[in-house]
């Protein structure tokens, strides 16, 4: 339980502490989270989930394998976002702080969690705190680019309210377990509805096409911390509700009858992003529709409901978050130390800060899923399965990788190597280096073994279809 | 030693080499970077050696499970046969001769330890793509080497001139090399489907227990295995990135654009044989892609002149040659022809990057002229790569050459008839090449003559071995007309050791008809150097300027203006797909939709004047608040009603 509200107790505790130990505050509470989940996961055995009961109808947790996965994950990510963030203003204001941490507070709820209602609102308390942050930190010059972004996740959340009292309702059962052992197929067409629900929620925030359009927007005006933080672990949330909650739960009619339509929408997204990423100026915007691309990939092939891709989809889920994190820092470090990110700007990066130039380098490959990386797995037999689902499925899936490169190399080489346009550049901080580091050695372990995160999940995924 | 162990210090040498240089190899003196580095590189040359000395059947060694599920198991596993031994041999040595010259070649490059990390990281992940046991391994190695090529062909990206074109033909180098890469993919998928393994030996197993598999089937797998050799191994369609890659340092297109890399899809083909064997439709499509590109790409040699660019289409158009005889299921001859050629063409390369290095980096022929006395060993063994790769008789590539056409006439005598042209196109353009280079006057003015220097033994010697190499590689194959008992050595050494090969068997011609073959290819071949004599060192001509080009000569400097055709039917095409797709769909329509949604909202609720005052933040919190107060309330009140 202490895992969980770790971060709540730092939360409230920030707005005490005074703005010259901000920074080291918020790294010190996402390192202790951090360590502490990570202790834990060394007792944990991955066929035991552990079951807190507070005595409370609907305050229910269970870790299971699955659940503990995205708990480590979701630290690491805070803990990397605060760590590249260093030597930068926003991490000096203690209502970012306070606000990350209230978000990673919530996100730990949602992983965890083992009602449904629980579910519902620990989803809608993250979106409090970046909202907040876009709203603060970020860039908008029009208040309805954020409102954008708003109304669509409003529109999700109202969506997911109304199919979370349906749910309890007809099966007048709120736990996981209750709500796995009910019979939704004798619901018949209602539960196609319900389902529904819960996937207009998720295709905002996967997000699958088209209800995508608030993404590119966001992720270029927000703060780079706010963008890596929806980008790497939040919009996961919406991945892991499909995982662990919606598709086992509705496994029957619903799932059947939505399979095709979400995998057509992923696939959409797999080549349309792809083909805007192609010419986009500004590498956030760029990053954002690659982004479109990946997740689409992850989408569709949960869609599948086969216990080994969704092992593998873990992988990939993992790998973004690495992608997204690097890629996103290393154009928020651009934009920092330029003034821009826009492509037309910049050229000769690697002439002036080598160290930069190899480090991006680096994750540029790690998103281009070249071998040894944990993305060549991932994308590999996603792929794989989507092929063997239909064949077409998988050709147009194939096409992330050629397009990929093309994008990607734009995206690498305009800036670094392009003609001079950048003189003078500050090569990377120590705490920049120690994240691309960290980031570089995740992506190559996991590309080498996945197996061990396969294995560590497999238990909870294969569990809920018996 | 054991022999899995030694398999495992030949792919970890490299990897060692490419840690340690990687690491500290900017710290480190560069004669120690470069000679860990070659060091490492022939160590396991030496030690593939005594693997081929020993090699006896086929030996598996399993090193680490990577994915393990129900249905499939994939295994970093590893091949010892004569096939991947063979392979080994030639990346192994051909490469640690490249490294040694490029320890003369690079010495005042400021990326000498990148240089070296990078060429240990392409032996590594090319050993990788022919020892693996299974197409997943290989596959790894593929794309490793892919990437190895893209960063070495961008290798010079802070070049103040042509930086930025390095950097892009290394990215075009990539991108179709991805193309021919989901070729390998969808492969791989389909044999999953069909086998449930990606093992060489497991699958040609099943194909000899049940040969019932579905001819479609295997048509699409070999076709897909096809295009992805088409990628690697540069034949039509996706051939424009091989002239392109001359942007790398030329010890680059010597290991990786001649001898290892783009003989991959001729490796993938001779593997897969059993696969291909049972498709004779895909080996007609592979034998007219593979004439098709030898023809166009000697077309397209003729008129260049840049030193590079000549060699770059010539090792096209030998590629194209080897899967002419791979699509008539001549694997062994193939191969014979990958290993003669990887002698002759890295020569060759070594050969004009002395020349380049001591013309100053110029590589235009139209410059240089009479550089045999002023470079006389580059010279030398420039001429006897040229003898070799014409058909000179009785050199490497003579006899490699021989056996290709005398499957083709006895398969089908007009491709005989068009592989005479391709192959009198090769002597022509290899010759002319030789005599502009090194006879004649000196034309890049007397300032740079007086600078034109032989270069150092460290270059000097990787040429004259594979100058040895060239003349007498022949003797691998030697054909059975005139040595009855030492004669095919090579095709029974590859088909006894390697799956499938014992099944093929080679056409023989009778004694006559292959005695005319070789007195024919001969008076080519010595046709084509007194013509190219006469032509450019008795009469003095020089290649014409580009303006002074006309009709076909035009069309051979311009490449056939394909990479043209490609702009416009495929790259202007995407990008404005992408530029309609991004600012049409995406914006005008969905964004701006919402938009207009968001202003109805606005207007309905009648909020928007406090939206615009700045309220914005309270807004949003009250709105998130209401939401969460409403859940509470449902909590209550469903917690009451149960």
């Amino acid at each position: 339980m202490a895992l969980i509200l770790l971060p709540l107790i730092f939360s409230l505790i920030a707005w005490w502490i005074p703005s010259n130990f901000t920074r080291i505050f918020g790294l010190i509470s996402t390192i202790s989270t951090l360590t502490l989940s990570a202790v834990t996961v060394c007792y944990f055995k991955s066929n035991e989930p552990i079951l807190i009961d507070l005595g409370l109808r609907f305050v229910r947790f269970s870790i299971d394998s699955l659940g503990f996965t995205m708990m480590l994950l979701t630290n690491a990510v805070f803990f990397l976002v605060f760590l590249s963030n260093f030597k930068r203003e926003l991490v000096h204001d203690i209502r970012f702080t306070a606000l990350a941490l209230l978000m990673q507070f919530g996100l730990l709820g949602i992983f965890t969690t083992n009602t449904i209602l629980g579910f519902y609102l620990f989803w809608e308390l993250t979106l409090l705190p970046i909202f907040l942050i876009l709203y603060w930190f970020g860039n908008f010059e029009k208040p309805r680019a954020i409102l954008q972004f708003f109304l669509y996740t409003l529109l999700g959340s109202l969506a997911m309210l109304l199919a979370v009292i349906g749910l309890m309702h007809a099966t007048n059962q709120q736990t996981y377990e209750g709500l796995l052992s009910a019979d939704l197929n004798a619901l018949g067409n209602t539960s196609t509805l319900l389902m529904g629900g819960f996937l207009l929620a998720f295709a905002v925030k996967i997000p699958l096409f088209p209800f995508h359009t608030w993404q590119a927007e966001t992720y270029t005006k927000a703060p780079v911390a706010g963008t890596m933080l929806l980008s790497a672990i939040m919009l996961k949330m919406a991945l892991f509700g499909l995982l662990k909650w919606v598709l086992p739960i509705f496994n029957g009619i619903a799932t059947d009858f939505w399979r095709w339509p979400v995998i057509v929408l992923g696939l959409i997204g797999i080549i349309y992003g792809a083909i805007i990423a192609i010419r986009q100026n500004n590498l956030k915007t760029l990053f954002a529709y690659a982004s479109l691309s990946h997740l689409g990939l992850i989408a569709a092939a949960l869609m599948l409901q086969n216990g080994e891709t969704n092992q593998i989809a873990v992988v990939q889920i993992v790998n973004h978050s690495i992608v997204s994190i690097g890629l996103f820092l290393a154009a928020g470090i651009i934009e920092h130390r330029i003034g821009t990110a826009e492509l037309t700007g910049l050229g000769g990066i690697a002439k002036v800060a080598p160290r930069f130039a190899f480090w991006f380098g680096v994750l540029t490959f790690v998103s281009l899923s070249v071998p040894f990386t944990a993305g060549f797995i991932g994308e590999f037999f996603l792929i794989k399965d989507l092929f063997a689902a239909h064949n077409l499925t998988g050709i147009l899936a194939s096409a992330t990788l050629i397009l990929g490169a093309v994008y990607m190399l734009k995206a690498y080489q305009a800036p670094m190597f392009g003609p001079t346009k950048v003189t003078s550049f500050e090569d990377l901080h120590w705490s920049e280096i120690t994240v691309f580091a960290i980031l570089s050695i995740a992506a190559i372990y996991l590309g080498l073994s996945p197996q061990c995160l396969t294995d560590f999940v497999a238990h909870s995924l294969s569990q809920p279809t018996l | 030693m054991a022999k899995d162990l030694t398999l495992l210090f030949i792919l970890a040498l490299p990897l060692i080499g490419f840690a340690i240089n990687g690491v500290f190899g900017k710290k480190l003196p560069k004669a120690f970077v470069g000679g860990l580095a070659t060091g490492v590189v022939f160590i396991a040359f030496l030690l593939a050696t005594t693997l081929f000395s020993g090699l006896h059947g086929t030996q598996i060694v399993k090193l680490f499970n990577i994915i393990d599920f129900d249905g499939l198991r994939i295994n970093a596993s590893f091949q010892i046969d004569a096939l991947s031994i063979w392979m080994t041999l030639i990346i192994t040595g051909i490469g640690s001769l490249i490294h040694l010259f490029s320890m003369g070649y690079m010495s005042h490059d400021e990326g000498y330890h990148k240089f070296f990390t990078y060429l240990n990281l392409f032996i590594f992940s090319m050993l990788i793509l022919v020892l693996g046991s299974n197409y997943f391994v290989l596959f790894f190695g593929w794309e490793g080497v892919g990437m190895c090529s893209y960063l070495l062909i961008s290798f010079h990206y802070n070049d103040a001139q042509k930086g930025e074109a390095n950097s892009l033909a290394g990215r075009k180098a990539f991108i179709m090399n991805r193309i021919g890469d989901v070729g390998l993919l969808l492969a791989l998928f389909m044999l999953i489907g069909q086998f449930q393994t990606l093992e060489f030996l497991r699958i040609g197993k099943a194909l000899q227990d049940n040969a019932v598999l579905q001819g479609s089937a295997l048509f699409f797998i070999t076709l897909c295995l096809f295009i992805a050799a088409t990628g690697k191994s540069a034949q039509i369609p996706l051939f424009t990135w091989l002239p392109d890659a001359m942007a790398g340092p030329t010890p680059v297109s010597a290991l990786i654009h001649a001898a290892t890399m783009v003989t991959a899809g001729i490796y993938l083909t001779v593997r897969s044989n059993f696969l291909f064997e049972l498709a004779p439709a895909t080996k007609d499509i592979i034998m007219y892609i593979g004439l098709a590109t030898t023809l166009l790409a000697a077309f397209m040699a003729l008129r260049q002149n840049d030193i590079k660019k000549v060699l770059a289409y010539s090792t096209v158009s030998q590629l194209g040659l080897m899967f002419v005889a791979l699509g008539f299921g001549a694997y062994s001859v193939a191969l014979f022809h990958v290993t003669t050629h990887a002698f002759f063409k890295a020569l060759l390369f070594l050969g004009s990057g002395s020349v380049i290095h001591g013309m100053h980096e110029e590589q235009d022929i139209r410059q240089m002229g009479g550089l045999a006395k002023l470079m006389p060993i580059t010279h030398f063994t420039f001429l006897i790569g040229t003898m070799a790769i014409a058909g000179i008789p009785f050199l490497s590539g003579f006899f490699s050459k021989d056996e290709i056409m005398a499957q083709a006439l006895h398969h089908n005598p007009t491709i005989y008839v068009v592989l005479v042209l391709a192959v009198t196109m090769t002597a022509v353009y290899m010759f002319r090449l030789y005599f502009l280079t090194f006879h004649g006057t000196f034309r890049g003015g007397d300032t740079l003559k007086s600078k034109v220097h032989e270069s150092g033994t460290s270059m000097t010697l990787p040429l004259i071995v594979l100058a040895v190499l060239s003349v007498f590689g022949g003797l691998l194959n030697l054909p059975g007309l005139f040595f009855k008992n030492a004669a095919h050595w090579f095709d029974h050494y590859l088909s006894h050791g390697t799956m499938g090969l014992d099944q093929v068997h080679n056409a023989h011609l009778p004694f006559t008809t292959s005695m005319a073959l070789m007195i024919f290819a001969s008076t080519i071949a010595i046709g084509a150097f007194a013509w190219a004599y006469l032509t450019y060192s008795k009469k003095g001509n020089i290649a014409k300027a580009d303006e002074a080009q006309n009709g076909w000569e035009r069309l051979s400097a311009q490449k056939l203006y394909v990479d043209e055709i490609y702009n416009s039917i495929f790259v202007k095409p995407l990008l404005a797909l992408s530029d309609f797709a991004g600012k049409v769909i995406d914006i005008q329509m969905l964004r701006n939709g919402v938009y207009a949604l968001a202003d109805g909202v606005l207007n309905t609720a009648n909020l928007s004047r406090k939206w615009q005052t700045g309220f914005l933040s309270n807004y949003l919190f009250w709105m998130v608040f209401g939401l969460i107060t409403f859940v509470a309330y449902y909590i209550l009140k469903l917690s009451v009603w149960h």
